[in-house]
């Protein structure tokens, strides 16, 4: 039997064509993969569990909410933000045969999409009751769209990301408000060997070339889709500021984000939002603070996508449930206090954490969070986790890494 | 009949097998299924680059260059740099203690105690035991705090973490049990009669240790160095958290390069690291070719 290129259950297809070839070599083996994966088709029908895989933060703190909201449980299991490694667990290590949802940073639909991993959404399924009202700023586009349109996923929260700071030891104004450089974090006497970025090439190496691109230290033209040659550029100049002791340290995950911020190992840190968050509910109300730059962001949104295994399950009803679920204002409410992320159908987080009662300085919270995303979109941003050149960038980081 | 005819044919094929007329082909024919063939493969690779997420099919010297000019091949003789020295660390600190365990320790109760803390470091998970040093080495840790505290130093000492230092002093703990439990083993198999004759022919104890116990313990050294110095080299926890990204080491590179589902490149790394290890086995069966070569030192064992 031929398989057609087009044929959307490609990526699901691989696991039996092992087993059929486990089956040629020894019989037993074959039959005990195919009751596992049975087995594991029968749980996913039987239960109301929600098995997620994906990026951290997009986790409720308390995932009771959802079960009370939707008489669903979810089982998590939580990733950095390394897309490499999410699309290798999704092609390679076929993740999909035990979960129910992805969620990760849009661009992934890009590739996977076509290529089979991803269910396209039934935007007519009668339990994704809120699609109609979702803005089309939020529902189509770079996060859940290839560029012909297909719908690979369904929007969760956004954000536009710089860095961290401790406002006193950067010098800067500690109301928040004040505009930072990223000159701070990349090339300043004050917070030599006191930053740490990213170890993540995807994302440190086009801040850095934003930074360059900005100051004219190098002809960029993207700087989330550097040329060969752009990225040379890059690796150099990053050397160079690592050379000089700017870099205290690379850090690699959330929980490292945290520690090194709140335990003043260093003055500024590119981070995520949450993070600050984390430090201030420990430390204290706003003694980190989250930078509002000079220059623009990297703006980011992650999306929930529905792996191609799952039509072969009968929970099919239960995902798309779990996904108006993240269009809903209960997810909304607790994304914008608890991460301090924007996201689609805000008025319902507004409208949610009214009706539930909250004091009015939490229900103002949530809706500012909308308008700080906004202000910050205003400023320029880039937004591209697919880059032509992934493996050019990859190895210049590389070189970086081991000067 | 019948059943004497196949308990004959069983008994054949095992007086063939026990006289090895079989056992050489069946092992040389399994050793090149699951050795030879993916480790052929490996070198394939990387020979091959990806482009896309996809390797593409297109033999050259691509990966090769790029492994060259990008400094990957640092990283490897980094990662041979620091595991060859922290195992030497390793083999000074444990042999002394292994053979007082085997020899010396008196007490069956305290080296019984002893053995069960060593085995402490199998149980836990390394990145937990390993994160809290960073609470204590940090610019705002226990002992920065405590050399300020106590006027030794005004500032904090900020090599005592993410240096090459701080990897090198991560590793101390993890691997110090691997290198002990070998020799130990091998020490308690030493007959004390050798020792006695050893002392009545006059040696002194310096003696006694150079020409007696350390050969007798050569077979514990190695199989020590090995489950010491092997799994070092994929070591990337220790090197992250202490390093703090700093100091590249292979496992964290290969992650590196599988993140972007470079297999060419990561084969190249592990190709790298196996010609290199290859030579160093080579230079060891050099060194050890007056003593009837490697598997020669494990004839102590007979004794």
């Amino acid at each position: 039997m031929t398989q057609r290129e087009d044929d959307p259950r490609i990526g699901a297809l691989t696991r039996r064509d092992m087993l059929k070839t486990g089956a040629a070599a020894g019989v037993s083996v074959a039959v005990a993969g195919g009751l596992s994966v049975g087995m594991t088709q029968v749980a996913h029908a039987a239960s109301d569990t929600i098995r997620g895989y994906g990026t951290t933060t997009v986790q409720l703190k308390d995932w009771s909410l959802f079960n009370k909201s939707t008489g669903l449980t979810m089982e998590f299991t939580p990733t950095d933000a390394n897309m490499g490694n999410f699309m290798r667990d999704v092609t390679v290590n076929e993740v999909g045969d035990t979960h129910d949802l992805f969620f990760t940073d849009g661009g992934t639909q890009y590739k996977l999409g076509p290529e089979g991993f991803y269910l396209i959404i039934d935007e007519q399924h009668p339990e994704l009751v809120l699609w109609e009202r979702t803005s089309d700023n939020y529902k189509r586009g770079y996060i859940t769209q290839t560029p012909d349109g297909t719908q690979y996923g369904v929007p969760m929260v956004n954000n536009a990301d710089s860095f961290g700071y401790w406002p006193e030891a950067i010098g800067v104004n500690p109301n928040g408000l004040e505009e930072v450089s990223w000159q701070k974090l990349f090339e300043n006497e004050d917070t030599l060997n006191r930053a740490s970025i990213d170890r993540n090439w995807l994302l440190t190496m086009p801040e850095v070339a934003f930074y360059m691109q900005v100051y004219g230290k190098a002809e960029i033209v993207d700087n989330a889709n550097l040329t060969p040659e752009e990225a040379k550029a890059v690796g150099d100049w990053a050397i160079e500021r690592k050379q000089a002791g700017q870099f205290r340290t690379f850090h690699t995950g959330f929980e490292e984000q945290v520690q090194l911020l709140g335990n003043r190992e260093v003055d500024i840190i590119n981070c995520w939002e949450p993070a600050t968050k984390n430090v201030n509910a420990e430390a204290g109300a706003d003694v980190v603070r989250y930078a509002y730059t000079v220059e623009g962001y990297f703006k980011w949104g992650i999306g929930a996508y529905i792996p191609t295994q799952a039509a072969d399950r009968d929970n099919l009803d239960n995902i798309y449930k779990t996904l108006n679920y993240f269009l809903d204002g209960e997810y909304r409410a607790f994304q914008a206090i608890e991460r301090g992320y924007g996201g689609p159908n805000l008025d319902l987080g507004v409208k949610y954490a009214e009706e539930v009662g909250w004091p009015a300085d939490q229900v103002a919270a949530v809706d500012a969070v909308q308008k700080k995303v906004d202000t910050k979109y205003e400023k320029p941003f880039w937004e591209n986790l697919n880059p032509d050149h992934q493996e050019s960038m990859e190895e210049e980081w590389q070189r970086f890494l081991n000067a | 009949m019948a059943n004497a005819l196949v308990s004959r044919s069983i008994r054949t094929w095992y007086t063939q097998a026990a006289s090895g007329r079989w056992t050489v082909p069946t092992f040389i024919i399994v050793w090149t299924v699951v050795v030879i063939v993916p480790l052929f493969l490996l070198l394939l690779y990387s020979f091959l680059e990806t482009k896309g997420f996809k390797v593409v099919w297109d033999p050259s010297f691509h990966t090769w260059d790029r492994f060259f000019e990008t400094g990957r091949w640092t990283v490897a003789m980094r990662t041979l740099r620091i595991a060859i020295g922290m195992t030497v660390i390793e083999l000074v600190l444990a042999f002394p203690f292994a053979l007082w365990l085997a020899k010396g320790c008196r007490s069956q109760g305290l080296k019984a105690i002893l053995l069960t803390l060593l085995t402490i470091p199998f149980f836990l998970d390394l990145s937990s035991r390993t994160i809290i040093w960073r609470a204590l080495l940090g610019s705002n840790g226990v002992v920065n705090t405590v050399l300020m505290e106590l006027g030794i130093t005004s500032e904090p000492v900020e090599w005592l973490i993410f240096t090459e230092f701080s990897v090198f002093f991560g590793l101390a703990a993890p691997y110090f049990a691997t290198m002990v439990f070998p020799i130990f083993l091998v020490a308690t198999l030493i007959d004390d009669e050798y020792l006695d004759a050893s002392r009545d022919l006059g040696a002194n104890p310096l003696q006694s240790l150079f020409l007696v116990i350390v050969p007798l313990c050569l077979p514990g050294v190695i199989a020590g160095v090995v489950f010491t110095m092997v799994p070092m080299m994929g070591e990337w926890v220790v090197p992250q958290l202490m390093g703090g990204g700093k100091v590249n080491m292979i496992g964290r590179s290969t992650e590196d390069a599988l993140s972007t589902l470079n297999y060419p490149t990561a084969a190249s790394l592990s190709a790298f690291v196996l010609a290199i290890l290859v030579v160093l086995l080579a230079a060891l069966t050099l060194l050890t070719r007056r003593r009837g070569g490697i598997a020669g030192l494990f004839e102590a064992l007979k004794l």
